[in-house]
């Protein structure tokens, strides 16, 4: 019989290890549902935010924030230079999403090599900063109050995204746009400036993700490998192209790999992956199947 | 000067030559009818205007400006706003939103105001918090002729309105548009229902593979029995 209290624990560890989850896969939803890109790329661009944060928290600047401002410019550039540069020459194309494929998976190679020069091969470590370096005690539980922070952080990202695709003319064109672009070329919209904005707050999304996660996890050149893998469990449970789907996505395999783990060892990485194989087998769409966007 | 101005334009899809040296003109405020069998090239015409053919070669003025080269968003944002055939509006945004959307990508002038827009239509009054997705054809059709306006258009295209709509819709629609067509605007107006397009039109434009086949007035073209058997399958009531 497993302990009451073991589960309770994990299902906490479960819903922090979910929110920062939700913060990358929530770019790369964003980048799928408007460009219909599906960016390989998109974990290393979170690894580069894990890097450039625990760089400047370490460095002479030392302050956490900052980091993750500086995170988020870093990233999004580089979104910039990847979007404007390589990606917008293959739309269009009558293989289009192989080659998008292919592309993103090169920029996986090339800066996990170049993370590998700049940062070595070695483990990074960060502390939370210094405002959060007390736990929380409820009930006999305590939990770091890190880690309620990002969680908040994430159910505020999601706030601010929905208050955005409801109610601004920016989140109507993204919502247009993800269903008929000609049309919205029709009506006088940019689309092509559109994309490269939207691909670079996906970029910066996963920027700020690295950054949040960098106290919480081991930030290595692999890091982006293994993060994007769950990022894409999470989108295609959650439904591609759905935020709301990536949200309760994100918080379920963040729970599954949390309180799977208490059955046996290595088993709470498994549990993701039959969800996925259940999920596109049963409902393909996903469990909200894009319904907003 | 004509408001626009089509000389020897070709469009292509792919390796398919659709248009053949088409010449075709538009004046100022004028409602101009553009008919043909199906496949004639009617929707070709437009989208070679609107820039959403992949291929068009030849001289396509408008205002007295070469737009052939033009992007689709440029020449929107010229004030030249195509009624898709297809309608297309958006499925996820309602209503309002479609017509928000609209007024806001609104660029080279100033928009019209959206709640004019349901004064004018006010079937889509009480449809303002429906979703794209859940509209009949007919409360499609309105929304998407509703969005083209709002945009405050200096030329309106539009291709086959009454497509597909239910006899009372078509009266409904004839009667606004020929509110719309009265104002300061100029029509291009593509369509099968020769007759709808013949009541509000001055001019026409008959075309036949691509081709252009005959043009003249309404007022020709309606003692011309032989052109609208020949051409438009169709006898005109009188």
């Amino acid at each position: 019989m497993v302990d009451a209290g073991i589960v309770i624990e994990q299902i906490i560890t479960g819903l922090s290890i979910g929110s920062w989850l939700f913060l990358v896969a929530i770019g790369l939803s964003l980048v799928f549902g408007v460009l219909g890109v599906l960016n390989f790329a998109h974990g290393v661009l979170f690894a580069i935010g894990a890097y450039v944060a625990v760089t400047t928290v370490q460095s002479a600047v030392g302050n956490f924030w900052i980091g993750v401002v500086a995170a988020a410019v870093v990233v999004g550039v580089i979104g910039l230079v990847i979007e404007m540069g390589f990606i917008r020459q293959l739309y269009g194309r009558a293989e289009e999403d192989l080659d998008q494929l292919l592309l993103t998976f090169a920029f996986v190679l090339i800066i996990e090599d170049i993370i590998r020069i700049i940062f070595g091969s070695g483990t990074r470590q960060m502390s939370p900063p210094a405002v959060f370096g007390f736990t929380v005690s409820a009930a006999g539980f305590s939990i770091p109050a890190y880690r309620l922070f990002v969680i908040a952080v994430s159910f505020t990202v999601m706030g601010a995204i929905l208050v955005t695709l409801k109610t601004t003319n920016f989140g109507r064109l993204v919502r247009a746009t993800s269903s008929d672009r000609d049309m919205a070329s029709l009506l006088g919209v940019n689309v092509p400036r559109l994309y490269t904005m939207v691909f670079v707050i996906g970029a910066a999304l996963a920027g700020i993700g690295g950054a949040f996660a960098a106290p919480l996890q081991s930030v290595t050149p692999a890091l982006g490998e293994t993060v994007i893998i769950e990022a894409f469990v999470i989108v295609v449970i959650g439904g591609l192209g759905s935020f709301v789907g990536t949200f309760i996505g994100a918080y379920l395999v963040g729970l599954m790999i949390a309180v799977g783990s208490i059955f046996a060892a290595g088993a709470g990485e498994l549990f993701p992956f039959i969800a996925l194989i259940a999920v596109l087998l049963l409902k393909p769409e996903g469990l909200v199947g894009g319904a907003e966007a | 000067m004509s408001t626009l101005e089509l000389e020897d334009v070709n469009g292509y899809y792919g390796n398919s030559h659709i248009l053949y040296d088409l010449d075709l003109q538009v004046d100022q405020n004028e409602v101009v009818a553009l008919l043909g069998r199906n496949g004639a090239g009617k929707t070709t015409t437009l989208r070679s205007i609107t820039g959403t053919i992949p291929r068009r070669e030849g001289r396509i003025e408008f205002r007295g400006e070469n737009i052939a080269d033009d992007s689709v968003d440029e020449i929107s944002n010229k004030r030249v706003k195509l009624v898709p055939e297809e309608r297309r509006i958006f499925p996820t945004l309602t209503v309002h939103e479609n017509l928000l959307l609209s007024r806001d990508s609104c660029k080279g002038t100033e928009p019209r105001d959206v709640e004019e827009m349901y004064d004018i239509f006010p079937i889509l009054d009480d449809l303002r918090e429906n979703n794209g997705r859940n509209l009949s054809g007919g409360e499609q059709q309105m929304l998407s002729v509703a969005r083209a306006l709002v945009q405050n258009p200096d030329l309106l295209l539009l291709d086959e309105p009454t497509e597909g709509l239910a006899p009372v819709i078509v009266d409904d629609l004839e009667e606004i548009l020929e509110d719309i067509v009265s104002e300061d605007v100029t029509v291009l107006i593509t369509e099968q229902n020769v007759e709808f397009a013949l009541e509000l039109s001055e001019r026409a434009y008959i075309i036949e593979s691509g081709e252009n086949a005959w043009d003249g007035t309404i007022d020709e073209l309606r003692d011309r029995e032989d052109l609208l058997e020949k051409y438009l399958s169709v006898g005109v009531e009188e």
